[in-house]
């Protein structure tokens, strides 16, 4: 038995002497195989990484005591469609402006004395095909006649409202025009419009990826001299916005910060966003004064600059209508007080229809 | 007692023990010496291939940590090839190869075929160096999503949160969504991108041959090259390819766009559980069919079959919700 002990004794120590050798060998051989360490991640955690997601507060106010004026507002709406489908509610198919995207700009003026309308065409007055020995003023040109000012959403107007806007004008009558860059893609007759108010809207949008309201599209523009549309603007912001342009002198009024670009020629733009033509204004983005995008930076101040550029106008409609071939001629005896040189140049393309209707 | 009897003195059968032993030991030996010592000398090609999904995550994260445990492996390859995904899905994937290519020893290279932008682009920054092919397609450093829209009050939830949110907080939630991206891409290759951070973030794709140029990719070269390139930094000598398939075993989901968003679908004719809107993703959208023109070309099926009718339908809804 002790030999036999001896013997296996022997057996094991060997062989653990041998397989062991080999195992340490290859254990001290072996490339090592640490644990990871852990990883930081700082990029995660940076300070500036969370968005500041306040909403911000708006207050809209007016500054003008002017007396109480009728202010018509035109959002855009097809009247085929009826004023709001239930697809609109998923953001297809509905008008381009609602009823409460309009609403700080509408409300500092009701809260100010003054009247607002906001035009509608019912189904029975559809805008586009009309004929050209229609008579009389077009529903736009009867809500104008009426009116002090006119805010549009809109592009496509026919050729005898673009007249009857242009005569508005021309009568002292206030325009504030807002357009998107989108517009001229699903929208014809900006041309027309443009060349009518004497502005010009240019392709492409401008972004910002350096600074910007929380996305490259929401832009920030900055006054380019003090003005009254500009008062008190540090600086504003446009949702999507497409520059814009006049001829008139010192017309531009908001221009973008630095930073800029143009999404045409991506190259770095100051094209103005919001530009002044007398008494027409051209904001290249409708956006900016929904009850959301008011409470960003100082819109809310601006949007209360143009409330008291619309209510602020030498406009009488009791002297000064806009169309020349319904109600101007009966006023002949107060044509002396008014600016009946403007009148002259637009009763030509209405007399044609007249000529036809009463021969 | 029969020990006795023999003639083999006591110190031989001692001697006759120890080599019987060394000789057993012997033949242990090697397999021994080979668990403790396993040499790296296979290059590990882990395919990231399709819409990156959770379970295409799921799979990339467990071939890599077995990849980390497994010391027979000298070199990982990721052959890419995915228009991107969800976001958490390409974070898992990006944190899965950064732990690997952390690893020592351990090279990780990055090998673009067609197309690895957005969420492809995130999941393989880490790698030590990205191989494209010339027409190959990076970058989309960026977030998809819509526009945060202002709805209607909605009565019933608990909370205004709950269902539907406001504008401006959708767009800082978003924004911080894209930054993380951004910011993440910048840390892993902010000093290789010849371009500032505002540039980066444009989102923009690049083609191989632009992409080794502005510093989206490194090296030129084909997957065997991007092999070949591993296991020469792991100085392997010889080798031997492990490809390690990842994802799902059909070819689903396959991503569709609509007009608003990037919705999954995991069947060809899907019915409602087939369906899943993406909403915020990290898309090349560029890569990704619309649902209008998988209408135009199925047209004649949709005609021939109501059933297929049906599930075009269902297509539609789910990304118009």
């Amino acid at each position: 038995m002790n030999r036999a002990a001896t013997l296996a004794a022997a057996f094991l120590v060997t062989f653990a002497t041998v397989t062991g050798g080999a195992a340490v060998v290859g254990f001290a051989s072996a490339d090592g195989a640490a644990p990871a360490p852990e990883i930081e991640n700082e990029h995660y955690l940076q300070d500036d990484l969370i968005k500041d997601r306040t909403p911000g507060e708006a207050n809209v106010e007016m500054s003008s005591d002017a007396a109480p004026q009728t202010v018509v507002v035109d959002p855009g709406i097809e009247p085929s469609r009826g004023p709001i489908g239930p697809l609109a509610l998923l953001g297809f198919g509905g008008p381009d402006v609602t009823d409460r995207d309009i609403r700080p700009l509408a409300n500092a003026l009701i809260e100010n004395g003054h009247e607002v309308r906001v035009y509608t065409p019912g189904e029975s007055e559809q805008r586009p095909p009309r004929g050209p020995d229609a008579d009389g003023p077009t529903p736009l040109g009867e809500e104008l006649a009426e009116a002090d000012a006119f805010v549009t959403f809109r592009t496509d107007y026919d050729q005898a409202e673009l007249e009857e806007i242009e005569t508005f004008v021309e009568a002292d009558g206030r325009v504030v025009m807002a357009t998107e860059p989108d517009a001229a893609f699903d929208r014809p007759g900006a041309a027309s419009l443009d060349a009518t108010l004497g502005t010009t809207t240019k392709p492409g949008y401008v972004y910002n990826m350096a600074e910007n309201d929380l996305n490259y599209q929401r832009v920030y523009a900055t006054p380019t001299d003090e003005s009254g549309l500009t008062d008190g603007v540090d600086r504003a912001m446009f949702a999507t916005a497409t520059p814009v342009e006049t001829a008139a002198a010192e017309g531009d009024e908001l221009r973008p910060i630095d930073g800029s670009e143009l999404s045409t020629s991506r190259a770095a733009t100051d094209a103005p966003l919001l530009v002044r033509n007398d008494g027409v204004v051209m904001i290249g983005d409708s956006d900016f004064l929904s009850p959301e995008n008011a409470q960003r930076a100082d819109n809310d101040v601006l949007i209360g600059n143009l409330a008291d550029f619309l209510a602020s106008n030498d406009r009488n409609p009791d002297r000064q209508p806009p169309t020349a071939g319904g109600t101007a001629e009966p006023t002949g005896p107060t044509g002396p007080v008014g600016p009946t040189p403007t009148d002259e140049p637009v009763e030509p393309p209405r007399e044609p229809p007249q000529n036809e209707t009463s021969g | 007692m029969s020990i006795d009897s023999t003639a083999v003195t006591p110190r031989r059968q001692v001697a006759a023990v120890v080599v019987a032993a060394a000789l057993l030991g012997l033949v242990f030996a090697p397999s021994v010496y080979a668990v403790t010592n396993e040499t790296g000398d296979t290059v590990a090609v882990v395919e990231i291939e399709g819409p990156i999904t959770t379970a295409l995550a799921d799979d990339v994260e467990a071939e890599l940590a077995e990849i980390r445990a497994n010391d027979s492996v000298g070199a990982v390859v990721l052959k890419l090839d995915t228009p991107g995904g969800a976001p958490v899905a390409s974070e898992r994937i990006y944190k899965a190869v950064q732990r690997t290519s952390q690893q020592p020893d351990l090279p990780v290279i990055a090998s673009v075929q067609a197309v690895s932008a957005s969420g492809g682009y995130y999941g393989m920054a880490p790698a030590d160096d990205i191989y494209v092919l010339p027409t190959s397609v990076v970058g989309s450093i960026g977030l998809n999503a819509p526009a945060p829209q202002t709805t209607q009050p909605i009565a019933g939830p608990s909370g205004p949160d709950k269902v539907g949110g406001n504008e401006i907080e959708g767009w800082a939630r978003q924004q911080t969504l894209a930054d993380t991206f951004i910011n993440a891409m910048m840390a892993e290759r902010g000093e290789e991108f010849q371009m500032p951070r505002e540039e980066v973030a444009k989102a923009d794709v690049y083609l191989g041959t632009e992409a080794v140029n502005n510093g989206f990719a490194d090296e030129i070269g084909s997957l065997n090259e991007a092999i070949h390139e591993a296991a020469t930094r792991a100085e392997l000598g010889e080798y031997r390819v492990d490809t390690r398939e990842t994802g799902p075993d059909s070819r689903f989901p396959f991503l569709i766009q609509t007009d608003t968003q990037v919705v999954a679908v995991y069947a060809n004719d899907p019915g409602y559980g087939e369906i899943e809107p993406m909403g915020l993703s990290y898309v090349h959208l560029g890569a990704v069919p619309h649902v209008e023109t998988i209408e135009r070309f199925s047209k004649n099926d949709l005609e021939a079959g109501s059933g297929a009718t049906n599930g075009t339908a269902a297509v539609s809804g789910g990304g118009s919700a």
